[in-house]
């Protein structure tokens, strides 16, 4: 139970089949409260905070562990298993469609499909590859991490949780949403952001769906389609949504996209 | 009604020109973002800060206008705050003006949502955090600032006792070496002084026995005067060793008289390498390393000879079984930090460097530190006087220099002399040839100084036997007046320390004042100030040592007389 408890691990519905829904980086398992219940009624629906975020055992984090994408990856294999799950659906947003991606490469009888909103295997551009960002913007992403700056850091906290200058309505509020303790989301930016899974996605047996927002800063359009050309069976759904998070600003749609999937 | 109040058809319009007013120019940015997060409405403030036209803005993304790191986190973070719980509240970002500068904001957001609760816009009011970001940044600085001294300080205060603990023993190896200086210095007085008598003693002796042998060579042979002539032979020799030994003991108790001069240390240590090679014998190999460039070195040339023999001995003693030595050369700098890190009192500045390695039996830090000590000697009884490297050592600090030995059991030993660099202007005088003065006597009148009464007359009837005309005198007043009285002295030969306020030095700089034509001949059994500063003989002074032969005496009258 103690993987389950880690994890923050939820699960609704009485379905024959999982869908296990992994939130990105920046947030935690309320990314998918406006999806995740319309599939209790058919799926046995599995909601989680990775290590680091939400409710999730601060104590159980380790620099060494999550260096990697893998060590989150590894998270989503062991709550799978702990769950006694097969061919289940996995549904990720951002950062997660690769960590799924990944858990699927290392365990390919977990998951038979996977959603991926909003993946992208590198956020550089490399060559011919456009990633969206420079090698130097995604510098300076991380030199502002490191500089340790209240905007980012100290304030991180109290503004996630709420009001800066009322700190005892922070701890309400952190109790609803998007939790994240900022050493550890400086540490997540920085393995999400200098990540690279190309050679990953080649791997996946499983059926894929790639919902891609119209506009995007952090997974452009191009990206989408090379996810799309680079996964064996998938297929692309670029969304009328914009932004990062589709989940949230355009539920419905995102709803309407999975289900035709599923 | 009032003056103030406008007519009622103009009231709506004034009543509108106020709210316009409001909003483009308040104190913080307003920024209209419609439910599909395009900028539909900005007011004049924000454009003002920002440099960018109410066109630039309108129908993007507020996130467009962020820098890289902003962009990332609105996106992944604030905007899905927004939309979960209908607002966010000072969110620090940095807005990129249209000139490229950042501008530091605090950032609140609204959803403003219909009755049904459909999006209809989001209202963002930004406030310019310029000189927040400042105080934030100065406060973060001070709190670092504090951390960093905090840290010093607990690093200060774990490592208290080990700190004080090596300043106790670092105070420990002060005291320790200020010990072993001293006990070097009052060593040094002893066998100085005593080295000093016996050497009139000895040149009373060796002159005795240089009279029995003048005298015995005109006896006609027989079996007595051949046991005669063996037992002086013996007793001579035994003299000379006599005089060596306290030769030694005045170059530990730095008052032997030292001609300093600039030195080609590469061609000194040239000239004496094939006497190098025979100390060492057929087991050591002899390598010496010349640097280029080397500076002169002011030092004795035949004690630096002494001393690389001395040390060359040594090195041999410490390699029964063969092995190599090394002889270097290199110019070094002691600097400050350097000096203070020993007691003996060495100036700062340019040294030539003269390294001598072997690659012996070395010696452990017991042995090391009593290396110095005159008759410390880790030879056999009889194999050595345990004089060599006190004499080494004596010669160096009274050249000037400096003595460093680097030695460890089985690792051989490096001992680093460190001699003064000779002015760049000063003349090279190394291995001038010794032109063999003749031991001739002569027709010359010498007045002899020298207070010990038996010495006098040793040296009197020497100069006599010689030929030359003497007369003495046993204080410098009394040789003045002599020098008065006699036109015809050709030679003042004084002893350096003379009792009665007149020392040979002032006696000597008198007569040649009142006759310049008059050579000098000092002698000394161990040299004062008087005529020698810091133990070198001033420029053009001749001094004969003391004991001095028959046959010494001799050549160097001769020497002076020309």
């Amino acid at each position: 139970m103690s993987i389950l408890k880690r994890n923050n691990v939820t699960v609704h519905g009485d379905g024959d089949q999982a869908m296990v829904f992994a939130h990105g980086f920046g947030c935690d398992q309320n990314m998918w409260r406006l999806v995740e219940p319309t599939f209790r009624s058919k799926f046995r629906t599995v909601l989680f905070d990775h290590v680091g975020a939400g409710g999730s055992d601060l104590s159980a984090y380790s620099k060494e562990k999550y260096a990697s994408l893998e060590g989150y990856a590894d998270d989503v294999i062991e709550i799978c298993r702990a769950l006694n799950l097969k061919d289940a659906i996995f549904v990720g947003h951002s950062v997660s469609g690769m960590i799924g991606t990944i858990a699927s490469t290392k365990a390919p009888r977990l998951f038979s499909k996977l959603v991926l909103v909003g993946p992208s295997p590198r956020y550089i551009n490399d060559h011919d590859y456009i990633g969206g960002f420079s090698a130097a913007q995604i510098e300076e992403l991380l030199e502002l991490l490191d500089s340790n700056h209240m905007g980012w850091s100290n304030t991180m906290a109290p503004v996630i949780m709420g009001n800066a200058d009322r700190p005892e309505l922070g701890s309400e509020l952190a109790n609803s949403f998007c939790r994240t303790d900022p050493e550890i989301a400086k540490h997540f930016a920085r393995v999400t952001f200098t990540s690279d899974n190309r050679a990953d996605l080649k791997n996946v047996k499983a059926r894929a769906l790639i919902l891609q927002c119209s506009e995007d800063v952090i997974a452009p359009l191009t990206v989408g389609h090379y996810v799309h050309k680079n996964l064996p069976d998938s297929q692309l759904v670029v969304m009328k949504a914009t932004g990062h998070c589709p989940n949230l600003s355009a539920p419905a749609e995102t709803i309407a996209a999975i289900s035709a999937f599923v | 009604m009032s003056d103030d109040q406008p007519p009622q058809a103009t009231a709506a319009a004034a009543f509108n020109e106020d709210f316009t007013d409001l909003f483009e120019n308040a104190p913080c940015g307003y920024l209209s973002i419609g439910p599909s997060g395009n900028i539909f409405r900005v007011n004049v403030t924000f454009c003002t800060w920002t440099g960018f036209e109410k066109s630039d803005l309108v129908g993007k993304r507020f996130q467009n206008f962020l820098n890289i790191a902003g962009r990332i986190y609105f996106e992944t973070h604030f905007a899905p705050l927004l939309r979960m719980q209908g607002f966010f509240n000072e969110v620090a970002l940095d807005v990129v003006g249209r000139d490229g500068r950042l501008l530091p904001v605090l950032v609140n957001a609204v959803e403003k949502r219909s009755s049904d609760g459909t999006v209809l816009f989001v209202r963002m009011t930004i406030f310019n955090a310029t000189d927040r970001r400042r105080y934030e940044r100065e406060l973060l600085g001070a709190r670092a600032a504090a951390d960093d001294a905090n840290k010093a300080l607990l690093e200060l205060n774990t490592t208290l006792e080990r700190r004080v603990a090596e300043a106790v023993s670092e105070r420990l190896k002060t005291e320790d070496q200020l010990r072993q200086a001293q006990k070097m210095e009052a060593v040094g007085q002893l066998t100085g002084g005593v080295a000093h008598d016996f050497n009139n003693l000895l040149t009373l002796i060796i002159g005795g026995l240089d009279t029995i042998g003048r005298q015995l060579v005109k006896l006609p042979e027989s079996y007595d005067l051949a046991r005669i002539t063996r037992a002086r032979e013996m007793a001579l020799h035994g003299a000379k060793r006599a005089a060596a030994l306290t030769a030694r003991l005045l170059a530990f108790s730095r008052r032997q008289p030292l001609a300093s001069k600039p030195l080609d240390i590469n061609a000194l240590i040239k000239g004496v390498a094939d006497l190098l090679h025979r100390t060492l014998g057929e087991t050591v190999a002899f390598e010496s390393v010349a640097s280029a460039a080397l500076w002169r070195a002011m030092a004795d040339q035949g004690e630096l000879e002494n001393v690389l023999i001395n040390l060359a001995v040594n090195a041999r003693d410490a390699m029964p079984n063969g092995g190599k030595l090394t002889i270097e050369t290199g110019n070094a700098s002691l600097d400050e930090a350097y000096i203070a890190s020993i007691t003996e009192p060495v100036s700062p500045g340019q040294y030539v460097l003269i390294a001598v390695s072997d690659t012996g039996s070395g010696m452990d830090p017991a042995t090391l530190a009593r290396v110095f000590e005159p008759f410390f000697t880790t030879k056999d009884v009889g194999k050595g006087t345990g004089l060599g490297l006190s004499q080494v050592y004596g010669f160096i600090r009274q050249s000037g220099g400096h003595i460093r030995l680097y030695s460890e059991p089985g690792q051989g030993t490096t001992v680093k002399l460190y001699l003064p660099r000779a002015p760049a202007d000063a003349k090279d005088e190394t291995i001038r040839p010794v032109v063999d003065a003749s031991s001739d006597g002569g027709p010359e009148t010498i007045l002899v100084v020298e207070d010990d009464a038996e010495l006098r007359e040793f040296t009197s009837s020497a100069l006599r036997e010689l030929g030359y005309h003497v007369l003495q005198a046993s204080t410098g007043l009394a040789a003045l007046e002599a020098l008065d009285a006699n036109v015809g002295i050709d030679l003042l030969f004084t002893d350096v320390v003379l009792p009665k306020g007149l020392n040979g030095r002032n006696l000597a700089d008198e007569a040649v004042r009142r006759r310049p034509e008059l050579k000098v001949l000092f002698t000394t059994g161990y040299t004062t100030n008087a005529i020698v500063h810091h133990g070198k003989l001033d420029a053009g002074v001749n001094l004969l040592g003391k004991p001095y032969t028959f046959e010494t005496l001799a050549r160097k009258v001769r020497a002076i007389l020309g």
